[in-house]
């Protein structure tokens, strides 16, 4: 069984934690999921085919002119911002005095 | 559906407002119930000069298509309290088209799950039981449409998220091809797979909206160019393309115990006897039994890590609600476990394990390289086939009760299946077909990639066979 101290670190690296009982369910999801992914395993010969990252290859694509389109006013982008200041979001100090 | 309402509106025996108000009314009577809804509004908003067959008629979209200056929180805490500040291009297309939007519709959050009972806002019940669930993870979209609340909804679809529901509520699902609609302004899940599409009541209703949100878009880089073509208009002439199979590992009625699985595909079998007795050719074709059995894995695999990726720009700083914190990453942190289920911090952290340096090879690339097989299979059999026909679900919706119950590896496979569209990017449509222990189930055909004119006229004359055409909510069946 994946170690729950292992669980917890990949949840860190995401930004977010979970209740102790949550990744205990977790570590049990964990077991069952990985013994479903062995299902790939059985494939004879996998390594030699070469990944599929997009439903299909996509027609000849080429780079659209660089013309100014619709953009957002500054009012616009910050609406949805809970702390600003001057015309920028405020998160708390980066730099120590 | 769309052409009576027309119709109506065109004669002025109705007016916009009047469905607007209509549809309103009977949205807000359904909420406590079946809980379709993230957001109903209150507003009749018209584009005044629009002209086409869907202006002043109403419709909703699923709560994670981007609306300007209405709440969209995907169903999800961590935007709980966003208001969009631009419009995703289907969306703005149903304005220009001069359709009526109702309400925003519930979701599994985030779109990340396939049963319609994991909204921020609660579990969505299926109208034809409310005992049952309605599957997701458009789930408030097709009970709306169910209901006959609007005639049609907007979805998206990821794995089956338009499809399953659609066979849960007994009406229409469908998604084109990847990339025939504009995906600018739905919230990404797995970019990869991600699909907009639609729900209705009818193949030509579904035609009908398609025409009007499909096309380039210069926003979505993966958007198709446009062809000259109407689907509604094709679906009047001769279809010639009659040639469908289903594959025998899935619909082999002797591996199954489950009696309302036997009880599908007796029925499924019934169907494609009719199908074959009115000119189509139906065949049943073989498909590796281990590549169908990394179906599931597979897309488990792509899609946690695309969505682990693609739902780190919720941080609860430039929008979404602001965590506690002395510092950015603190700030942050907070907000991501405060506003994240506990479920989606699960697939997350699935999502961050299959893309760990060590286990990207194993796990990730080899679900791509998986992914290439299932899709390659899948074309060699459209050489010989305009589509694949097969039962989009073991049954009908399941129970609220029994939905923990463990499945078998064969019945994983049944109700999972229907990834394969969003694997190759192919059209694929679910329309209902029959009842099994009262409540609907769907069947689901796939085309080939940009041939959905086809896949909607395929699907179009079976639909005359089930004799469930325009089926709604208390519609009596056999």
């Amino acid at each position: 069984m994946i170690e729950k101290e292992k669980l917890k670190e990949y949840a860190h690296k995401l930004m977010f934690d979970m209740k102790d009982e949550e990744y205990e369910t977790l570590q049990k999801e964990f077991d069952v999921i990985l013994k479903q992914m062995e299902a790939i395993d059985k494939i004879p010969n996998l390594h030699e085919v070469s990944p599929m990252t997009f439903p299909f290859l996509l027609d000849d694509r080429s780079l659209r002119e660089d013309e100014v389109g619709d953009y957002l006013t500054v009012g616009e982008v910050l609406s949805n911002a809970k702390h600003q200041v001057n015309d920028q979001v405020k998160v708390p100090k980066v730099v120590e005095e | 559906m769309i052409d009576e309402l027309r119709k109506q509106l065109d004669e002025g025996s109705v007016t916009s407002e009047e469905l607007f108000e209509e549809a309103v009314k009977s949205a807000k009577e359904v909420q406590d119930t079946y809980n379709p809804f993230v957001t109903i509004l209150d507003k009749y908003k018209i584009r005044r000069r629009a002209n086409s067959i869907l202006t002043g008629i109403p419709y909703t979209l699923k709560d994670n298509i981007s609306t300007s200056n209405i709440l969209t929180t995907a169903s999800s805490n961590i935007l709980k309290d966003y208001v969009p500040v631009y419009d995703a291009t289907v969306y703005q297309k149903l304005k220009k088209a001069g359709a009526v939007l109702v309400g925003k519709t519930t979701l599994d959050e985030l779109a990340m799950g396939g049963t319609g009972t994991t909204a921020a806002t609660g579990v969505v019940r299926n109208p034809w039981n409310s005992n049952c669930l309605i599957g997701g993870s458009s789930a408030g979209s097709a009970v709306s449409v169910a209901l006959g609340i609007v005639p049609f909804s907007i979805g998206s679809d990821t794995g089956d998220s338009i499809r399953k529901p659609a066979s849960f509520g007994g009406v229409v699902g469908f998604k084109p091809t990847y990339g025939r609609i504009s995906r600018y302004g739905l919230f990404a899940f797995a970019s990869s797979l991600d699909h907009v599409g639609v729900f209705t009541r009818s193949v030509r209703d579904a035609a009908i909206v398609t025409d009007i949100i499909k096309g380039y878009d210069a926003k979505d880089m993966t958007s198709l160019k446009d062809e000259d073509k109407s689907y509604t208009d094709e679906l009047e002439k001769p279809l010639t393309h009659k040639k469908l199979c289903y594959i025998k590992e899935i619909c082999d009625i002797n591996q199954y115990n489950d009696p309302k699985v036997i009880e599908t595909l007796r029925k499924f079998h019934d169907f494609i006897d009719k199908c074959r007795n009115q000119g189509f050719t139906v065949d049943e074709v073989s498909f590796d039994k281990v590549l169908l059995d990394a179906i599931y894995p597979t897309y488990m695999i792509i899609s946690c890590a695309e969505a682990t990726s693609n739902n780190a720009n919720l941080t609860g700083i430039q929008f979404g609600p602001r965590g506690d914190g002395n510092s950015i990453d603190e700030v942050m942190f907070s907000a991501r476990t405060k506003g994240f289920s506990e479920l989606i911090k699960r697939r997350f952290v699935l999502g961050s394990y299959i893309l760990q340096k060590e286990n990207q090879e194993k796990l990730f690339l080899n679900a791509c390289r998986c992914r290439r097989l299932i899709v390659d299979r899948v074309n060699e059999l459209f050489k010989d086939y305009d589509g694949i026909i097969l039962p989009a679900s073991g049954g009908g919706a399941p129970s609220f009760d029994s939905s923990s119950e463990q499945v078998t590896d064969q019945q994983l496979i049944l109700e999972n299946h229907m990834a394969i569209g969003n694997f190759g990017g192919f059209p694929s449509i679910t329309i209902p077909f029959t009842f099994v222990k009262d409540m609907p189930v769907g069947i689901n055909i796939t085309g080939r990639v940009m041939e959905d004119d086809i896949l909607l006229h395929i699907a179009n004359e079976v639909e005359k066979i089930t004799g469930l055409r325009g089926l709604k909510v208390g519609d009596r069946h056999v």
